[in-house]
């Protein structure tokens, strides 16, 4: 099973669909280019129609790029069918051969590739081991739970060794707790494993917590690529800093930059904020804050004045909604137990640090 | 897809083998010449052996003439040599080769031909010379052409004097005719050949592109392709274009037929529709008894074979019928549309009862719940909203009928009298006088009004459905409430019902008797003559509806599957075509594959192969559209998995495709089974004296009245038929793990 990890790499990659009926194409990809890095597991993050899967598909094989290239270490696979690749794919809906138990489901890829049937044998019962499914080979896949399918389908991925593993969107038909679970033991087997791996998800928390780094799409656009601190710290648009994680926008006036500090005018007074994107120049721009680098003080005493609207108490955290000129802006209160806790109705003001806050540039998106 | 590279690496192998296939031809044909001319030499040779005694010019003239048939498009003639004049004389023969001679004939080279003649030295002339043909024209030469002159001498009975010499004039256009028989094969090949390179290069996944090319081939060769002879054919009269046989075919006598088949169509498809409706709403929206029964003898109709239902009708109605005339002594006869209409109703109204029992299903009894709460009555909810409902299924049921009754060939043929229908005339038109052409295009003009319904019911009727507005319906069946509302209505199912059951009966009372009508006595004999005079029908019939079979079930599972899951240009022309069949009447199709296959490059006619063909094209639309229906119910990420774990189109067809729609594969296969065996419209053409069909016989034998042969034939038939059928369903039913959810989504 040892293999050398390889890369993966996209060169100004588009696709374009033929509407029929006259219409307009549609440009699902645009333009992409980038690099996987050998081992990498790499999240494509993005709203649906956002052009991910399409993105997944065209480095499985299932789609061809319009324009560009796409190489696999240094093979150039773009005009390669996908059985001639070597890359395998989760599916969403699993894509389980329903007229096949467990066990042929697994080797299927093996007794391709004429392995001898002794070793099959003992490699997809290694496999079903690694993967929990052990004496459940002779199951068909429709008497097995949600997780069980989804297990059996890694496997049956994972057992032909692939250079590069395509997960496209792989839980998300699955429930919450069963989710977590799946999402550890993805990610133990790709470590373990070394393969360099590509994971499409609309969920931003299983973008965050599997991977090495995420790229974040729009409308076929990459916005942004980046480690997940990155881009959930230091976004560079507006779209980028709501998609991955809570956010309030302020309008504001950068009136000038010190060497250390942007001067911005928010409402009537001036504050200091030492981060910015770099599109951000003088003039208008808004300043991103999330929940939990916000404060509450009394009135008058912090930056923007408000009214708290609505305190949801969540335990380890309390979550105040607090209405300001900028609209509402949601507080997280961490370890609610060592601080004041303003009423409902109570007038108050929120504070920010300089650097726990970001410039982003003016633009909606 | 279009790289630099691989266009260059195209246009190389393209000009390399442009080049080779140049070379070949030119190889070819001059080896090909040089042999020509040697035997020509040696057959000629012979032939100057053959000169008859006492030579004068007729008998010259007689022995001269099987010059052509040895060398097709050669002239001859034959000089005397007179020992006073110490020269040649002209005798006999082509005047154009003769005149030829007069003018040459004091040329140096023909004097050295004539002087090595003399010296019993036969002789080619170096050089062509022209020769005007055109006052004695034949098949392969008509004008001036350019041939080699042969000199060869006769010589006297001792062998060693000269008596005459035979000239023999060898046009070039008999060579060419082989040269451009030679250049079309190569051009072929050629085409073949870069075609396959270039799918094979600029392509992603040629196997796709083999299929998709196979396809194409067999649907433009055994579709396209007899249409396009037979329309073509029937603007040609004797060699020329022209409107003539349209005009004919457009006179008041087959604007008769065309407007019998019409009348028919409609009587038969507004009774049809009708009776389907009452057995569909029996079944599918109240309590009544008996649904297995009334689906049993509804089916029926369907698979067996099409002289049957007729046949027992004549049996019981006919001239000399068992009801009509030794219980009723009536003298009314059943031939005509009166019958046609009963006959054609019976046989064809199961398609409406299917299509309006499909409709009737999916209409959510909840729907009438609810207007029976809102007060109405149950005749007010039928008349309101039930059959509102249903109207897309009774005009698409109706509109179904109507092409078939108009398509029917078999029952007119038997039952219909003086009245007269467009398919059976094309038919007479064929067989009676051999007028491929007229028949060709009455068959045309049945296909108008065949069209126009089949498109009509395809774009238009079943566009219109209010069925799936509601989502899942839930069914409750009811009880009709109103006693005289069910007693009728009961009443005329169970009538029905015992007709089909009396028709049936007869055909299989009819093997037992003697001598229907006239001696009824019970007797076994029946079966030995028929048996043995069908036995090599019965066996030819099995084996080619055997051998179509797994053909079209795999074929029309490999077109479902590039339809629905690949992208390749042409589709839509592709799915015409394959559907095209299923529009048009069997007795076109018949007519248009004489037309196309009785001469080469495809001479089929007479094979078993271009029955086996037939059957195939025909049966395929149905094998696609249900191999179509099955793959939209199959989630694509199977197959791409497959595929992305290393399978080629080939194996996942083979592994995955396959399997998940075997229901519909071993349906259609069973489908296709049925209908060939049963076949009659096109097949009655395509019978030869090798391979004859069971249903043909079966209608010699009802015409000629030996309607006890006809009969155990039939029965035959129906058990074969009924024993498959069953045999398949049985396949389908037991087979656990395609009945499980296909698609996970």
């Amino acid at each position: 099973m040892e293999k050398k990890s390889v890369s993966v790499t996209l060169e100004h990659v588009t696709k374009r669909f033929k509407n029929v009926k006259g219409k307009a194409d549609v440009i699902a990809v645009n333009d992409s280019d980038f690099v996987i890095e050998p081992g990498e597991l790499v999240t494509l993050l993005g709203p649906s129609g956002c052009g991910k899967t399409t993105t997944l598909r065209m480095i499985a094989g299932f789609e061809l790029p319009t324009e560009g290239r796409i190489l696999i270490g240094d093979q150039d696979v773009t005009m390669l069918p996908p059985n001639k690749r070597d890359t395998a794919t989760m599916f969403q809906s699993y894509g389980l051969f329903p007229h096949m138990t467990v066990f042929d489901n697994v080797a299927y890829g093996l007794k391709l590739r004429k392995v001898p049937k002794e070793e099959i044998k003992t490699r997809v019962e290694e496999m079903l081991e690694l993967l929990g499914l052990k004496d459940m080979g002779d199951r068909a896949p429709s008497k097995l739970s949600g997780g069980q399918q989804q297990r059996v389908a890694l496997a049956r991925s994972l057992i032909v060794a692939p250079s590069v593993l395509l997960l496209d969107e792989p839980l998300s038909n699955l429930d919450a707790l069963l989710r977590e679970q799946m999402r550890v033991e993805i990610k133990k087997v790709q470590r373990a494993l070394g393969i360099t791996a590509v994971y499409v998800t609309h969920d931003r928390t299983e973008a965050m917590s599997l991977s090495d780094r995420v790229v974040v799409m729009k409308d076929g656009v990459i916005r942004q690529i980046g480690s997940p601190s990155e881009i959930y710290e230091a976004p560079e648009s507006r779209f980028v800093a709501g998609f991955v994680g809570k956010a309030a926008f302020f309008n504001t006036e950068v009136k000038g930059h010190d060497g250390i500090h942007y001067q911005c005018a928010l409402g009537n007074k001036m504050v200091d904020v030492t981060h910015a994107a770099k599109d951000v120049t003088t003039g208008e721009a808004v300043i991103m804050a999330r929940p939990e680098s916000l404060r509450i003080l009394g009135k008058g005493e912090g930056k923007i004045d408000g009214r708290v609207k609505l305190n949801v108490y969540l335990g380890a955290s309390i979550e105040s909604f607090v209405d300001t000129p900028f609209g509402e802006v949601l507080v997280e209160i961490d370890d609610p137990y060592a601080k004041k806790i303003y009423k409902e109705g109570e007038e108050v003001s929120i504070d920010f640090a300089p650097d726990r806050v970001r410039l982003l540039p003016k633009d909606e998106y | 897809m279009f790289t630099k590279k691989r266009i260059i690496q195209f246009a190389v192998i393209a000009i390399l083998f442009s080049l080779a296939v140049f070379w070949i031809y030119n190889q070819l044909v001059t080896s090909f010449t040089e042999y020509v001319d040697e035997r020509n030499f040696s057959e000629i040779e012979l032939f100057a052996r053959t000169a008859p005694e006492d030579l004068d010019e007729d008998s010259a003239n007689r022995w001269l003439s099987s010059v052509s048939e040895m060398i097709p498009g050669a002239r001859s003639a034959y000089l005397t040599y007179d020992e006073e004049l110490w020269d040649f004389a002209p005798m006999a023969g082509s005047e154009a080769l003769l005149s030829l001679y007069e003018s040459n004939k004091d040329t140096d080279a023909f004097r050295k031909a004539m002087d090595s003649c003399y010296y019993l030295e036969p002789m080619l002339m170096q050089q062509l010379y022209p020769i005007d043909f055109s006052a004695e024209p034949d098949d392969v030469v008509s004008g001036v052409s350019d041939s080699q002159l042969y000199f060869i001498p006769v010589a006297d009975e001792s062998g060693a004097f000269v008596i005459g010499t035979i000239i023999i004039a060898v046009p070039e256009a008999a060579v060419t005719g082989f040269e451009n028989l030679l250049r079309v094969l190569l051009l072929g090949f050629a085409l073949i050949f870069l075609i396959i390179s270039a799918i094979l290069l600029f392509t992603r996944d040629p196997m796709t592109g083999f299929l998709v090319l196979a396809l194409f081939v067999i649907v433009g060769l055994f579709v396209a392709f007899p249409i396009f002879e037979a329309i073509r054919l029937s603007f040609i009269q004797e060699g020329r274009f022209s409107f003539a046989t349209w005009k004919r075919c457009l006179s008041p006598t087959y604007l008769q037929a065309l407007w019998g088949s019409l009348k028919l169509g409609v009587l038969t498809a507004t009774c049809s529709t009708i009776v389907g409706f009452l057995f569909a709403f029996l079944i599918e929206r109240t309590a009544f008894k008996q649904k297995k029964l009334m689906t049993t003898l509804a089916t029926m109709p369907v698979i067996s074979p099409p002289f049957s239902l007729s046949l027992s009708i004549i049996l019981l109605f006919g001239n000399n019928g068992l009801i009509s005339k030794q219980l009723l002594h009536l003298d009314a006869s059943i031939y005509g549309l009166g019958g046609l209409v009963l006959v054609e109703t019976i046989g064809m109204f199961p398609i409406a009862f299917m299509t309006l029992s499909g409709v009737l299903k999916q209409i959510d009894s909840t729907v009438e719940d609810a207007a029976l709460d809102l007060s109405a009555t149950r005749w007010q909810t039928f008349r309101t909203v039930t059959f509102p409902l249903a109207i897309p299924g009774v005009l698409s049921a109706w509109l179904l009928v109507f092409t078939n009754s108009l398509a029917d060939f078999a029952n007119p043929l038997l039952l219909a009298g003086d009245y007269r229908v467009l398919s059976t005339e094309a038919y007479m038109l064929v067989t009676g006088r051999n007028d491929l052409g007229a028949g060709s295009a009455l068959s045309f003009l049945l296909l108008l009004p065949t069209l126009t319904a089949f498109l009509a019911q395809r774009f238009w009727v079943s566009r219109k459905s209010y069925v799936t507005v509601t989502g899942k319906p839930s069914t409750t069946l009811t009880d009709l409430t109103n006693k005289p509302v069910r007693i009728t209505l009961s009443a005329i199912a169970w009538a029905i019902m015992a007709f089909i059951l009396m028709l049936y009966l007869t055909i299989i009372a009819g093997c037992f008797v003697r001598n229907w009508g006239i001696d009824y006595s019970f007797t076994l004999d029946n079966w030995g003559e028929a048996l043995s005079r069908g036995w090599t029908s019965i066996r030819d019939t099995v084996t080619l509806a055997a051998i179509a079979t797994p053909i079209a079930g795999l074929l029309a599972m490999v077109a479902a599957m590039l339809i629905v899951r690949k992208k390749f240009p042409g589709k839509r022309l592709l799915e015409v075509l394959i559907m095209t069949p299923y529009a048009i009447p069997g007795t076109l199709i018949g007519i248009s594959y004489i037309l196309a296959f009785n001469k080469p490059p495809i001479l089929l006619v007479g094979t078993g192969a271009i029955i086996v063909i037939n059957y195939v094209i025909r049966e395929l639309p149905v094998g696609v559209e249900n191999g179509i229906a099955a793959l939209h119910q199959i989630d694509p990420s199977i197959e791409e998995a497959a595929s992305d774990l290393g399978a080629d189109v080939n194996t996942v067809f083979r592994t995955i495709v396959l399997p998940l729609v075997r229901p519909a594969f071993i349906s259609s296969m069973s489908y296709t089974f049925v209908r060939s065996m049963t076949a009659v419209s096109a097949i009655i053409f395509l019978i030869s004296a090798r391979w004859n069909h069971l249903t043909v016989l079966i209608f010699n034998f009802s015409e000629n009245l030996r309607f006890g042969l006809a009969s155990v034939l039939s029965t035959v038939l129906i058990v074969i038929v009924l024993a498959v059928f069953f045999l398949m369903n049985a396949i389908v039913r037991d087979d656990k793990l395609t009945e499980k959810t296909i698609s996970s989504r």
